[in-house]
């Protein structure tokens, strides 16, 4: 067993648990879009980042991919972690305003601009979707090609792969894609719709001209 | 080829070849690595061999190809043992010649190496200063071995490392020795090496196999000092690497470099044959019972797969990704066995360490930095290739004295070490030591080494923009925020030097490359956010030019610059377009041009400093800059001022008060006289000109011409009142008081610097101001006999060629304290002076002021004697009369803050000359002490403190530009200041916010360029103005300079490559506007 502890709990893990894994046992949040259970850690959307080490030596990792280590001291919502957070929910939002999965990250976040150019992809090369087909569905179908700005996905020299037998398991599993948002202001960055989690008419100034669509509306019911 | 079984047998074998050394026959070495073939080594090498054979000179001459000797800048060239005399930049044709004296043993003088611009001839290797200031234990290697043949490495004692430690009673020695030497990690994270074996000594394999890697994936730009190492001596690296296996027990090991290098694979390759077939590699090596083999494997050229993870990823045949470590390679590396992977360099470094012990090799370098490092040194640097130094060697020494300084005239600005993961460093803290933790605390890295010079011409934003493309590129796309965070750098950077940058750009920049830093897996994308922010950290105020006032000072950024020559001219002339008036020969609209952005043409066509053309682009590329000073005279002898006729505006209620009548008081009046405001011009002398008429002599600027400058700048609008002067006659309150709205200050900069010596103020001592003005305003001439002048600036050999020109003198000395290249006069005007018979001498003291090299030039050529490195140090006086002054010799020494080398006294070297005048001009300031009992801020060269971007003062309404705010300036300067002010107190009078938001100077008017054939092209040099001969000028004030012919001028301005036309080309596509345009010609 190897001892450590998050937020200044200490906790005991087997052997090759990650630092996700131990957080989320403790019942700390930390956000993922890349992860899934059953699928092997991959470490692309940094969205999972914690402090690890003593300052000023202290660093941040995936906790995904970081095994658990005698003695490691874990933070998972330290300033530096939530700065750098928020900032990377600023870029998915700049990337891929349409993926609801990334707008209720954004909205638990609060994050509530987004300062880069607006652009509308479909992907976020998070690579679930290459896992799925691989490890799950036994199938090796799609893949990564490229790197750095002409990284992209898809089947070897773009044909209908021999293996694929249209599972849809790639689909089902993409943060992107499959849960589209519908909002209603497809030039804004920051979906303006059911921004479900936090509510909407507590920031009157940013949300000035939006419907609540929520019903019963949950600051309402705060606000009682 | 012998193998051997037995170390006995290979020592042996080794010892035969160190016996038989060559008797003394001579050897010519020359350089067949990549850059020395791609200068053309390979002619050399074929006409060295022709001659050999047909000369039959075998017995007598021998011939050594080896791979990189560093001096890359002076390739192709020969080095001859044993005399090492270095034949740099040679030719075919050269050859024959060297290889005949070589034979004789005799050197081919006038083909030796000489620094640039010296004449000193450097016989020997050694004597250079590129090869004296380095310390080549790993390098120097290179050049004594051919890279194919392993008998020339075991000729220098090669593989002798090796024997010792397969000899040694136990292999646990070899991690003990190389844990004592301190040896970090040469690819730049700098890692103890000897830690790193340690722990893979420790690990145990399942498998039983154990990896060691050599990794040569080199992929920096700017940098090849791996790819030299594995190309000039890899049985150097090979060597390395079985003791590393020795010390690790490792049973493979690879070499990964990439497929871009295929002389290093050819060479890495052969040697790997030769050592097994030698018996080095291979089964049971030497009889010792130790199995390793080395295969090398070709990378496909990712910039990533350097990365260690990424690296073991490429050999499994997978894509090159990084993964998270821990578990790190030593433990779980490639295909799960343990592996050690070591960068080429440190590599090299193991067989000097095992043969000379570890404390010999902690001698070298710094505390904690033990050894040496190989850098490139790229970029604009005179001596450009590969130096080694020890560790903690300052920057400055490797720019300066192993590098030779700048390659231009450019000052250096920065270095940036470490490829696109390291940053910039500025020159201010040249001084730091070259070590890994240094460069860490600095915001850079060690890097692989490589080290590019950047200098005044090199944008920083656009430096920054460079690395971020090569990184968005080069991330492998894994992690999100290093592929997306790269592209949104580079999005920023690129915004901002197209001129859309805000200043929110730049916070969200600094912004996002914290975070790029802090949320990437591997060392890529942890310092892929390095070159904006080291930028960030030392260049900030260049990002803010760039958002800001939307200029790029390098002249790099083209949407901030336009044409060069407009973007240069601090009026903002157009001088790409009156250029292209001249070749179509309408001379009034180029005069139209010219002064609807200058009033004053004339004076500028004589006095400007030029800084359009310094930028032009002809002259930048490698050709002669056009000639817009000689054009610009051409047209404005040869029209009308009345061509342009200004409209006043209607009168207005307010006035405005302005101080001093120069060319910045009066080009202020004009413009707000022009917009209706009442201007009164108080003027101390009794006529309007400031500097123009009273310092700057007529043979350069004849009188008439400024008086007639000045009248058609006058209106009904402007009063003077001449032999008022701020401070005796009135204050600051009192024009308040007298119902003035603003203040304008502009009586520039008249009390002239003292020496500080002794006997300063006998008679036969005059400040060069002083004897300027008595000339010019009273026709007294002061100099009598023979005249020294003090300084190096224009007002120096200003004062000099009026001296000459003057009844009672007999000679003119001028003594300057640098050389002539550091003399900041114009350096025509210093020719000039020589020429007329002033004599210069330089290296004596005094302080710099404003000027030019041609200056310079038209002194010397009127014969001005120019004595250069002395200072004055006493003055002696008879009878209350100058006698003679003592001068002190100096010398060089280190580069100093601006960027020139600082003069040091040489003691004992003092001299006597004996003068009947001395004229001091060293310099000028402002008279300007009773401005702060008004409550202005002065700074402590007495000039006014003002916002430099609307010239207002700390008091309201006041505001104040040229010499006075600056120091000594040029003319053109000064009517910059002039219209500023103009604009500024405009905006002030109509209580508008100051200043205006800055738009990049673009050209907006297409003109077609010309059409006929056969136009372009005819002539390639640069057309000047006649001027006297110096027997015609002397003692009389005739302008020296005449205007130049009509034909002249056309074929000059058809020169111009019209840089304007990438900017308005798109306006004539619109078919309507050539056609009119085309009408207008045939007019």
């Amino acid at each position: 067993m190897i001892n450590l502890t998050i937020n200044g709990v200490p906790v005991s893990v087997e052997k090759g648990t990650t630092v996700l894994e131990a957080a989320r046992y403790l019942g700390f949040p930390i956000p993922t879009l890349c992860h899934k259970e059953g699928l092997t850690p991959y470490g692309a959307c940094r969205l999972c980042v914690v402090e690890i080490g003593r300052e000023p030596n202290s660093r941040l990792v995936s906790s995904c991919t970081y095994p658990v280590e005698e003695g490691l001291v874990v933070r998972t919502a330290s300033e530096r972690v939530v700065k750098a957070r928020r900032m990377v929910i600023e870029l998915l939002l700049a990337s891929c305003p349409q993926s609801k999965t990334i707008q209720d990250i954004a909205s638990r976040h609060n994050v509530r601009q987004q300062r880069f150019r607006q652009e509308h992809e479909d992907c976020i090369l998070c690579g679930l979707c290459v896992r799925m087909c691989e490890e799950q569905m036994m199938a090796g179908a799609i893949g990564f090609r490229g790197r750095g700005r002409g990284r992209s996905l898809g089947t070897p020299f773009d044909v209908q792969s021999e293996v694929c037998r249209l599972c849809g398991g790639c689909m089902e599993v993409c943060p992107a894609c499959q849960a589209r948002c519908t909002f209603n202001e497809p030039e804004k960055a920051i979906c303006g719709a059911c921004a479900n989690l936090s509510p909407p008419c507590v920031e009157k100034e940013q949300f000035h001209d939006m419907m609540c669509y929520l019903t019963p509306c949950v600051a309402c019911e705060i606000k009682k | 080829m012998r193998s051997f079984q037995t170390i006995a047998e290979f020592k042996a074998y080794r010892k035969s070849l160190l016996d038989a050394k060559d008797k003394g026959k001579p050897c010519l070495v020359i350089c067949g690595g990549t850059g020395g073939q791609a200068s053309g080594s390979n002619d050399l090498i074929r006409v060295i061999k022709r001659q050999i054979l047909e000369q039959n000179l075998h017995d007598r001459l021998s011939l050594r190809i080896t791979g990189c000797l560093g001096f890359c800048e002076m390739d192709p060239f020969i080095i001859v043992e044993p005399g090492y005399n270095l034949y740099p930049k040679l030719k075919m044709a050269d050859v024959p010649r060297i290889v005949a004296a070589a034979v004789k043993g005799e050197v081919v003088e006038d083909l030796l190496y000489r620094e640039p611009g010296s004449t000193v001839i450097r016989f020997s290797e050694q004597d250079i200063p590129f090869f004296q200031g380095q310390t080549r234990i790993v390098l120097g290697q290179n050049q004594r071995v051919d890279p194919i043949r392993i008998d020339d490495y075991l000729r220098i004692g090669g593989y002798a490392a090796l024997e010792k430690a397969l000899a040694g009673p136990d292999r646990g020695w070899i991690v003990e020795e190389i844990l004592k030497s301190k040896l970090r990690g040469r690819g730049g994270a700098g890692f103890p090496t000897g830690k790193k074996w340690e722990m893979a000594r420790g690990q145990r394999s399942p498998s039983g196999r154990k990896y060691v890697i050599c990794n040569a994936d080199e992929g920096d730009p700017g940098a090849y000092m791996d790819r030299s190492m594995l190309e000039g001596n890899p049985h150097l690296i090979i060597e390395g690497m079985i003791i590393a296996a020795l010390a690790m027990e490792a049973t493979h090991g690879i070499v990964y470099v990439r497929t871009e290098y295929p002389l290093a694979i050819k060479h890495a390759t052969i040697a790997i044959r030769e050592a097994r077939r030698m018996g080095l590699l291979g089964k049971n090596i030497l009889g010792q019972g130790f199995d390793f083999d080395i295969e090398t494997f070709h990378g496909a050229g990712a910039f990533v797969c350097g990365e260690e993870t990424a690296l073991i990823k490429s050999i499994e045949g997978k894509m090159g990704e990084p993964r998270q470590r821990p578990p790190y390679p030593i433990v779980k590396g490639l295909f799960g066995c343990p592996t050690c992977i070591n960068n080429v360099e440190t590599l090299a470094n193991v067989p000097y360490i095992l043969s000379h012990g570890a404390d010999a090799y902690l001698k070298i370098g710094a505390e904690n930095n033990a050894g040496t490092k190989i850098f490139s040194l790229v970029g604009k640097i005179k001596n450009t290739g590969l130096v080694e130094v020890p560790l903690g060697t300052p920057i400055g020494k490797v720019v300066h004295e192993i590098g030779g300084g700048p390659s231009g005239t450019a000052k250096i600005k920065a270095i940036q070490t470490g490829g696109p993961s390291g940053g910039c460093i500025p020159a201010s803290m040249f001084d730091l030591p070259i070590d890994y933790d240094s460069l860490a605390k600095a915001g850079s890295i060690m890097g692989s080494g490589g080290m590019i010079v950047m200098d005044q011409n090199t944008c920083m934003v656009d430096v920054a923009k460079y690395f971020m493309n090569f990184l968005q590129d080069e991330s492998c796309g894994k992690c999100f925020t290093c592929r997306k965070g790269t592209q949104r750098l580079h999005e920023i950077l690129e915004d901002i030097t197209l001129g859309k940058g805000t200043p929110e750009h730049l916070v969200l920049l600094e912004e996002l490359a914290r975070t790029v830093k802090d949320t990437t897996m591997c060392g890529l994308g942890q310092t892929a956010a390095n070159p904006v922010l080291s930028t960030l950290k030392y260049f900030r105020e260049e990002y803010e030019r760039h958002i800001v006032d939307k200029r790029c000072d390098a002249f790099v950024c083209k949407q901030l610059t336009g044409a060069p020559c407009q973007a240069a001219c601090p009026v903002d002339t157009e001088p790409w377009r009156y250029v292209a008036m001249i070749e179509r020969g309408d001379y009034e609209e180029a005069y139209r041009v010219i002064r609807s952005a200058n009033p004053f043409p004339a004076v500028s066509a004589r006095v400007c400093d030029r800084k359009c053309e310094s930028r032009c682009t002809l002259g930048v590329s490698g050709g002669e800059a056009i000639a817009i000073r000689a054009l610009k005279r051409f047209v404005t002898d040869r029209v009308k001022p009345s061509v342009y006729k200004p409209t006043p505006a209607r009168k207005k209620r307010m006035k405005v008060a302005v101080i001093g009548a120069g060319p910045a008081g009066i080009t202020a009046a004009h413009g707000l006289s022009l917009l209706g405001y009442g201007v009164t011009i108080f003027e101390a002398e009794d006529r309007p000109g400031g500097m123009l008429s009273c310092s700057l002599p007529a043979y350069r600027l004849p009188r008439d011409i400024v008086a007639r400058e000045i009248k058609t700048l006058v209106n009904k609008n402007i009063k003077f009142e001449f032999g008022r002067v701020l401070g005796r006659d009135m204050t600051i309150h009192d024009l308040f008081v007298d119902k003035y709205d603003a203040v304008f200050l502009a009586f520039g900069a008249h009390e002239s610097m003292r020496l500080d010596l002794k006997h300063e103020d006998v008679e036969g001592i005059y400040p060069s101001i002083e004897f300027l003005k008595a000339f010019n305003m009273r026709g007294e001439e002061l100099a009598r006999g023979h005249v020294g002048v003090i300084g190096g600036g224009n007002s120096a050999v200003d004062a000099a060629r009026v001296a000459l020109r003057q009844k009672d003198v007999t000679g003119v000395s001028l003594f300057y304290r640098r050389t002539r290249e550091e003399m900041p006069a114009y350096e025509e005007e210093v020719e000039a002076a020589l020429e007329e018979g002033v004599r210069i001498e330089t290296l004596i003291s005094p302080v710099k002021i404003l000027a030019r090299q041609e200056e310079i030039e038209a002194a010397l050529r009127e014969g001005v004697e120019l004595e250069t490195l002395v200072s004055p140090i006493r003055i002696h006086s008879r009878k209350g009369r100058l006698a003679d002054i003592e001068c002190i010799r100096n010398r060089l020494g280190d580069v100093d803050a601006t960027g020139r080398r600082r003069p040091v006294p040489i003691p004992g070297s003092e001299f006597k000359v004996k003068l009947d005048t001395l004229i001091v001009a060293i310099g000028e300031r402002p008279k300007s002490g009773f401005l702060a009992n008004m409550g202005l801020e002065i700074d402590k060269g007495g000039r006014v403190r003002v916002n430099p971007k609307t010239l207002a003062t700390n008091l309201r309404g006041v505001f104040a530009g040229g010499d006075l705010v600056t120091g000594p300036n040029t003319v053109i300067d000064a009517v910059a200041a002039g219209k500023k002010a103009a604009e500024s107190i405009e905006l002030y009078l109509r209580k508008q916010p100051l200043p205006r938001p800055a738009r990049p100077k673009l050209p907006e008017v297409y003109i077609e360029p010309p059409q006929d054939p056969g136009s372009e092209g005819r002539t390639n040099r640069r057309a000047a103005n006649p001027a006297l001969t110096p027997a015609e000028r002397i003692k009389n004030f005739r302008e020296v300079e005449m205007t130049m012919p009509e034909k002249t001028a056309r074929e000059e301005s058809r020169r111009c490559l019209r840089c304007d036309l990438a900017f308005t080309a798109h306006k004539s596509a619109d078919g309507a506007a050539p056609a009119a345009k085309e009408g207008e010609q045939h007019d």
